[in-house]
C-alpha cells in the first residue's frame, strides 16, 4: 500500500520514504489533536472554569488554567504541548487530577487483552468460514454461511452484549457481569482464572463485530483466486481438492491480511460500546468517560494513541506484505 | 484455453437481495406510517411508568411512562434519517475526492490518499464521539460528523475505479478529441461508477446507522430525539435486563436495528456482487451421471489411445461441441485446428473433466485405455489427470502459482496422491520424489540453480518449460497441448514445440495438439482435424489435407496464411464472422460464410463422410479444383503444400 503514491520525492530506499510518510501523518495528527478542542465552539478553559461561574476567583481560575497549560497565547500553548509531548507528559486528567499517562497506562493493558483476543478469534474464524464459503460459491453451504455471518455481523454490539449478559450472567449465572478483574485482591491462578472468566463475554461480543468484515474479504479473496489460471493448472495436474485449496489459500492470504489489519479500527470503535456495556476498564470506556466529563486532556491522549496505533498497523501491513507475496520482495525498486 | 465466462445473477444472490429488500421495506414502512401505527406520542409520558404490555400500551411503557411501541415505530425515522442523509453526504464527498484524486493525480492524489488512509484507519465511533464532545450533540452535527469520517471508504474504492476507467479506450479517445474534462466526467465516468456508487451508498448507510445507534446507546445522541439506540440507553440505565422488561424494552429495538442493518447488509452485498466485474463461474462442475447408458461401450482397437464418440458439450443451454468423433492413434500426433470459439478448448477440458460451470458433457463417450472416462466419476478422473493424461494449457503466463517456488510446484505433481482421497502419498521416498522433480526441470532446460526461483523471476518461455516438466513428470500416456505457445514470441514458440517433440520421442506419449494456428500445427502433426462451430468438418493425414483440402472452410484457413516460398500470393482471411454457438443457422453452420453454399446447405447439416483418404463434412465435396486466387474459398493446392514449412 502506498507504494505507488508519492507525497515525498523518490527516495532511493522504500523504507525511508515509508517512515517519512508516516512521520508526516503523525505530525499532522498531533497538530489536529492540539487544534481540535481550540477550534470547537467554546474555549476549553470555559469547560474547566466558567469565567462568570462565580464559584472560583479570578486568581484561582488563572492558577487552574496554568495547571492545564491553558494560559498564554495559542503559540505558547502549542510549544508547551509539543515539548511536554516529547517528554512523555500528556498533561493531567481534569476528572481525577492524575497524570494522563498514568490513567491511560492503567487501561491500555486491558484494552490490548480484550482487543487481542477478539481480533485473534474473529480473524481465525472469519478466515476459516470465509474460505470454506468461497470454495464452493453459490452452494447451500456458502449461502448459509454468508447469510448467517452477515446477520451476526448486523447485530448491534450493545444488543449482543446485553443479550449475552441476560442469558449467561443473569439467568445462567456462568459469568460475572462487570469489570475485568474481581475487586478483591486475587493472586496467581485464581487471578488468571477470574480475568479469563470476565473476558469471555466481552470478547465474544467483540468477535461478533469483527467477524463479518474478515469473512467477506476472505470469501471474495478465495473466489477470486479460484478463478486464476494457476488454480486451473493445479486441478489439471490432478491435485486433490485439499492441495488445490492450499494453492488458492496461499494467495488469498494477501488481501485478507491487509483487510484484517485495516479492519482493526472498526473493532476499536466497537470496543468503546462493548466496554461500556460490560464496564470493562479499557481505553474505549475511558474515552467514553472522558467525553461525558469533557476531560479533554484524556480525550486528546486517547485520540493520539489511536492515531499512533492506526499508523503502526498501517506500517505493519506495509512491512508484512512482502512476507506473503514474493513478487514485492525486491527492495528498492 | 478460452474458459467460458458468463454473467449470472445467482439464485443465492437473488434470495439474499430479496430478503434484504423485504427487511428494508418493513423499516421504511414503519417510518412512513409511524403516525398511523402508534396512537401515543413517543417522547412524552402517556401513562404510568414501567407498565407491562397491555391493550393500551402494546409494548408497555418506560421509566418515564412513555409508550414503548410509539418509540419503536418513531425510532425508525431518526435512525433512517441519520443513516440515509449521512450516507448520501459521505458518498458525495467521497466521489468528489475520488474524482479529484484519480483524475488529476499528482500531489493532489497523494495528499488525498494519505488523508484517506488516516481517516480509514482511525476508529470511526471513537472519532465521532471525540468530535461530538467538541462540537455538540445535535442531530445535524451528528450527521455532519458521520459524513465527515465516512467519506474515506467510498473515496478509496471509487478512486481505484476512476484510475481504471481513465485507461479505458473511449475515455482516452474523448480526451484526445478535446472534450472538456467536465464533460468526460459527466458522460463517461459517472455512468460507469454508478454500480459501485450504489453499493457504497448502502454500505455507508449501514455504517452510519451503526454509529448513530452506538452514539445514542452511550447516551451521547441528540437528547430530543427518540431512536432505537436511545431506547436501549434508557433501558440499560433502568436495568431492564434484571427484570422481565427486557422482553419488551430491549429485544424490540435491538431486533429492529438488526432488521435494518441486515436489510442494508444483504442489499449492499447483492449490489456489490452485481458491480463486481468478476462474476465468474469457477471450478469443475459436479459430474452428471444420470442418463448414462448402463452398458459399458466397446473399447476401441488397441492402437487407438483416445477415442471420442459423439461427444457433446453444452454451456448452459448452448451447445459448443456438437457430436464429435475423433481418434488419436498410437504414435501419431493429432492436430485439432479451429478458430477461437469453435469448441476445441471445451473439447479438451471435457476430456480432462475440467469443464467449469455451467459447462457439462451432455452426450457421448470418451474412451481412453479401454474405459469411458465419463464413467470414472470425479475422483477417478482426478487420479487420471497429470498421471495418464496430462495437459499443457495456453501459455497464459499465470499458470504457475506466484507465491510458490517452481520446484515445489513440480514436486507436488510427483507427490500427489496416486490413490485414495486422503493425504499425500508419495509415489516414492521424499528424496526420490524431489530428485525426479529436479531431473524433470533440468530435462526441459531449467538449470538447477533456478529451481528455487519464483515464477515471476522466469521468462514466459521458461514458465512454459516448467509446465511441460510438470506434464511429463509422471510419464503420461497422452498429452493434450491446448494452444501451448500462445503469448510467446515466435522463436520461443518453436523452441517449446521442438522440446515437445523431443520429450514425446523420449517418453513415448501421444499428443493432441490444439491450436488456431494451422501452419504451426500442420508442421508438427501427423493427422489434422479441422473444427468449426463445435463439429469436425474435415479430418485426414496432414499431407493430404493440406495438399487437397476438400472443405471450403479448410481451404479458407489455408488461404488465410501467408507463405514464404512458392508464388507470391496475398493471404485472404476467411470471409464473414465466426459462428456464434448461441445462434447457429439451420443446416451447415459454415453456410453463411461459404461461397459454395446452395439450398441443401441450409436444409441439412452435412455428415462427416469418407472421401478418398479423408473425412469431410460438406454437401459439395469433392470440390472442383479452384481457380487460383478466387476470393474467400479457393486456394492453390500447389502452394498450400508450402504452408507447412
Amino acid at each position: 500500500m502506498g507504494s505507488q503514491r508519492r507525497l515525498l520525492p523518490r527516495w532511493r530506499h522504500r523504507g525511508v520514504r515509508l517512515v517519512l510518510q508516516y512521520a508526516l501523518v503523525v505530525a499532522v495528527a498531533v497538530v489536529v489533536n492540539f487544534a481540535l478542542p481550540r477550534l470547537a465552539p467554546g474555549d476549553p478553559s470555559d469547560y474547566l472554569a466558567p469565567p462568570e461561574g462565580g464559584t472560583i476567583s479570578l486568581a484561582e481560575r488563572q492558577e487552574m488554567l496554568a495547571r492545564f497549560d491553558l494560559d498564554g497565547s495559542n503559540a505558547q500553548q502549542f510549544s508547551t504541548y509539543i515539548s511536554k509531548l516529547f517528554q512523555g507528559d500528556l498533561g493531567i486528567s481534569v476528572r481525577d487530577g492524575h497524570p494522563v499517562t498514568e490513567v491511560v497506562g492503567d487501561r491500555i493493558g486491558w484494552s490490548l487483552l480484550l482487543m487481542g483476543s477478539a481480533v485473534l478469534i474473529s480473524t481465525v474464524l472469519g478466515v476459516a468460514l470465509g474460505f470454506a464459503a468461497g470454495w464452493r460459491r453459490g452452494s447451500r453451504r456458502d449461502l448459509g454461511l454468508l447469510s448467517g455471518v452477515l446477520t451476526v455481523d448486523a447485530l448491534p454490539a450493545f444488543f449482543v452484549g446485553l443479550m449475552l449478559i441476560l442469558a449467561f450472567s443473569v439467568h445462567l449465572g456462568w459469568f460475572p457481569v462487570y469489570g475485568a478483574v474481581a475487586p478483591e485482591g486475587l493472586s496467581g491462578w485464581a487471578w488468571v482464572g477470574d480475568v479469563a472468566e470476565r473476558l469471555v463475554l466481552p470478547a465474544v461480543t467483540l468477535t461478533c463485530v469483527g467477524l463479518g468484515a474478515v469473512f467477506v474479504v476472505a470469501r471474495s479473496a478465495m473466489i477470486s483466486e479460484l478463478g486464476e489460471d494457476y488454480v486451473f493448472m493445479a486441478r489439471a495436474k490432478g491435485l486433490s481438492d485439499r492441495a488445490v485449496r492450499r494453492h488458492a489459500t496461499r494467495n488469498a492470504r494477501i488481501p485478507v491480511s491487509t483487510a484484517a489489519l485495516l479492519g482493526l479500527s472498526t473493532l476499536v470503535g466497537a470496543a468503546t460500546v462493548v466496554e461500556a456495556v460490560f464496564s470493562y476498564p479499557g481505553l474505549g470506556s475511558l474515552a467514553f468517560a472522558a467525553v461525558r466529563s469533557r476531560d479533554y486532556p484524556v480525550l486528546q491522549a486517547v485520540f493520539l494513541l489511536f492515531t499512533l496505533a492506526a499508523m503502526a498497523i498501517n506500517l505493519l501491513n506495509d512491512l508484512l506484505y512482502p512476507l506473503f507475496d514474493p513478487r514485492v520482495r525486491k527492495v528498492g525498486t | 484455453m478460452s474458459r467460458e465466462r458468463r454473467r449470472l445473477l445467482r439464485p443465492s444472490t437473488l434470495a439474499i437481495a430479496a430478503t434484504g429488500a423485504i427487511f428494508l421495506v418493513v423499516v421504511i414502512g414503519a417510518a412512513v406510517f409511524a403516525d398511523l401505527l402508534a396512537q401515543h406520542p413517543p417522547d412524552r409520558a402517556s401513562g404510568a411508568p414501567y407498565q407491562s404490555p397491555n391493550s393500551d400500551h402494546w409494548l408497555g411503557t418506560d421509566d418515564l411512562g412513555r409508550d414503548l411501541w410509539a418509540q419503536l415505530v418513531h425510532g425508525s425515522r431518526v435512525t433512517l434519517l441519520v443513516g440515509l442523509v449521512a450516507a448520501a453526504l459521505a458518498t458525495a464527498l467521497g466521489t468528489l475526492a475520488a474524482l479529484v484524486a484519480g483524475w488529476w493525480g499528482g500531489l493532489r492524489d497523494a495528499a488525498i490518499m494519505r488523508l484517506v488512509d488516516l481517516v480509514l484507519s482511525l476508529p470511526l465511533l471513537v472519532l465521532v464521539l471525540v468530535l461530538a464532545a467538541y462540537f455538540g450533540r445535535g442531530q445535524t452535527v451528528l450527521i455532519l460528523l458521520i459524513a465527515g469520517v465516512l467519506w474515506a471508504r467510498p473515496a478509496r474504492l471509487l478512486r481505484a475505479q476512476v484510475l481504471k476507467l481513465r485507461e479505458i479506450g473511449h475515455v482516452v479517445a474523448a480526451n484526445a478529441l478535446g472534450a472538456g474534462a467536465g464533460r468526460i466526467l459527466r458522460t463517461h465516468l459517472l455512468r460507469r461508477l454508478v454500480p459501485l456508487l450504489s453499493s457504497q451508498f448502502v454500505r455507508a448507510a449501514l455504517i452510519a446507522v451503526v454509529v448513530q445507534s452506538g452514539v445514542a446507546f452511550l447516551g451521547l445522541g441528540d437528547p430530543g430525539q427518540v431512536s432505537w439506540g436511545s431506547m436501549l440507553y434508557f433501558a440499560n440505565n433502568a436495568s431492564a435486563i434484571l427484570t422481565d422488561a427486557w422482553l419488551w424494552w430491549i429485544v424490540p429495538p435491538g431486533m429492529a436495528l438488526t432488521v435494518l442493518i441486515v436489510g442494508l447488509a444483504f442489499v449492499g452485498f447483492a449490489l456489490e456482487e452485481l458491480s463486481d466485474p468478476q462474476l465468474v463461474s469457477h471450478g469443475p462442475a459436479p459430474p452428471v451421471r444420470r442418463r448414462l447408458d448402463p452398458t459399458e461401450p466397446e473399447p476401441p482397437p488397441a492402437d487407438v489411445v483416445l477415442e471420442l464418440r459423439g461427444l457433446a458439450v453444452a454451456f448452459g443451454g448452448t451447445e459448443v461441441v456438437r457430436g464429435v468423433d475423433l481418434q488419436v492413434a498410437r504414435g501419431r500426433m493429432l492436430g485439432l485446428v479451429g478458430e477461437s470459439g469453435s469448441g476445441k478448448s471445451a473439447l479438451a477440458l471435457a476430456v480432462m473433466g475440467l469443464l467449469g460451470r455451467p459447462g457439462r458433457v451432455t452426450a457421448g463417450a470418451t474412451m481412453f485405455e479401454g474405459r469411458d472416462l465419463r464413467r470414472l466419476g470425479r475422483e477417478g478422473l482426478r487420479r487420471l489427470r497429470g498421471r495418464r493424461i496430462a495437459i499443457v494449457p495456453q501459455a497464459a503466463m499465470s499458470l504457475l502459482n506466484p507465491t510458490m517456488r517452481i520446484i515445489t510446484q513440480v514436486t507436488e505433481c510427483a507427490a500427489s496422491p496416486a490413490s485414495g482421497t486422503g493425504g499425500i502419498q508419495p509415489t516414492g521416498a521424499v528424496g526420490e520424489v524431489a530428485e525426479r522433480a529436479h531431473a524433470a526441470l533440468e530435462r526441459v532446460g531449467i538449470p538447477r540453480d533456478r529451481h528455487r526461483a519464483y515464477p515471476h523471476e522466469l521468462s514466459g518461455g521458461q514458465r512454459q518449460r516448467v509446465v511441460l516438466a510438470m506434464a511429463v513428470l509422471n510419464r503420461p500416456r497422452l498429452l493434450i497441448a491446448d494452444e501451448p505457445t500462445t503469448g510467446l514470441d515466435v522463436v520461443t514458440q518453436w523452441e517449446i514445440l521442438d522440446l515437445l517433440d523431443e520429450l514425446r520421442a523420449e517418453f513415448h506419449f501421444d499428443v493432441l495438439l490444439i491450436s488456431h494456428d494451422l501452419p504451426l500445427v500442420a508442421a508438427r502433426a501427423d493427422d489434422l482435424a479441422i473444427m468449426y462451430a463445435g463439429r469436425i468438418v474435415e479430418q485426414g493425414a496432414t499431407g493430404d489435407l493440406v495438399a487437397r483440402p476438400q472443405h471450403p472452410y479448410t481451404r479458407g484457413l489455408l488461404n488465410a496464411v501467408a507463405t514464404v516460398s512458392g508464388p507470391r500470393r496475398r493471404p485472404i482471411p476467411v470471409a464473414g464472422e465466426p459462428a456464434d454457438p448461441r445462434r447457429l443457422p439451420g443446416g451447415c453452420a459454415f453456410a453463411p460464410r461459404c461461397a459454395h453454399r446452395s439450398e441443401v446447405c441450409s436444409d441439412s447439416d452435412a455428415p462427416l463422410r469418407p472421401l478418398a483418404s479423408a473425412l469431410v463434412a460438406c454437401h459439395h465435396a469433392p470440390l472442383e479444383a479452384p481457380e487460383p486466387g478466387a476470393a474467400g474459398t479457393a486456394g492453390g493446392p500447389g502452394n498450400a503444400g508450402e504452408v507447412a514449412t
